[in-house]
């Protein structure tokens, strides 16, 4: 692949317009042949359960459901904040296809390899 | 688990994990000096993968992951 991006995305159903906009971007990144990187922290960390995105569908763009399926069918990967998914009691064996629990030094060793990031 | 491998100091990190984890875990590898090896015991969801990856930014050598014990030899230098 040409490069390596990031997308930070800090949002669930608190503001779906966020979360939805930064998987367009991810997949665009993944569509532009980027190994992309999608981080999931704080209250994003909902989307990485199976289920939970279900019902999101922002008006303008596709479903989120199908956004996260084509991510990671594309190649993509999703890193889920281990502190932010723990203190919301998340189900850990629920997670989406594609989605690992990782702690910040995943995430410094993506970003510090030279990674540019999107943060939404 | 390696039975060659003997820990020079022990630490239960319990179920800390994340930045918390990775910078006491460079205190305590630099405390124990070149070469030494810590085994670390840490139950938290992300350390399996951040703890190699840890490793490999730091130049700390893993010995042996076997979730959640991990023997990390600290670097020379």
């Amino acid at each position: 692949m040409a490069g390596k991006l990031c997308v930070s995305i800090t949002n669930a159903k608190n503001d779906a317009d966020r979360a939805t906009v930064g998987f367009v971007v991810a997949n665009a990144a993944v569509g532009s042949a980027q190994e992309t990187m999608v981080f999931l922290s704080t209250e994003a960390v909902r989307l990485a359960v199976k289920g939970y995105a279900d019902d999101i569908h922002e008006e303008g763009f596709a479903p989120l459901r199908d956004l996260l399926a084509n991510f990671v069918k594309g190649g993509g990967t999703i890193f889920v904040c281990s502190p932010c998914f723990k203190k919301r009691g998340l189900d850990e064996k629920a997670l989406v296809d594609g989605a690992t629990i990782v702690g910040g030094a995943k995430v410094v060793e993506f970003l510090a390899s030279g990674a540019p990031c999107i943060s939404y | 688990m390696d039975p060659s491998v003997q820990a020079d100091d022990v630490w239960d990190a319990g179920d800390m994990g994340c930045g918390e984890l990775v910078f006491l875990l460079a205190q305590r590898t630099r405390a124990l000096g070149p070469g030494k090896v810590l085994e670390l015991v840490a139950t938290d969801l992300g350390a399996p993968h951040d703890v190699p990856a840890w490793c490999r930014l730091t130049g700390n050598a893993l010995l042996v992951a076997n979730p959640p014990h991990y023997f990390i030899r600290s670097k020379e230098s």
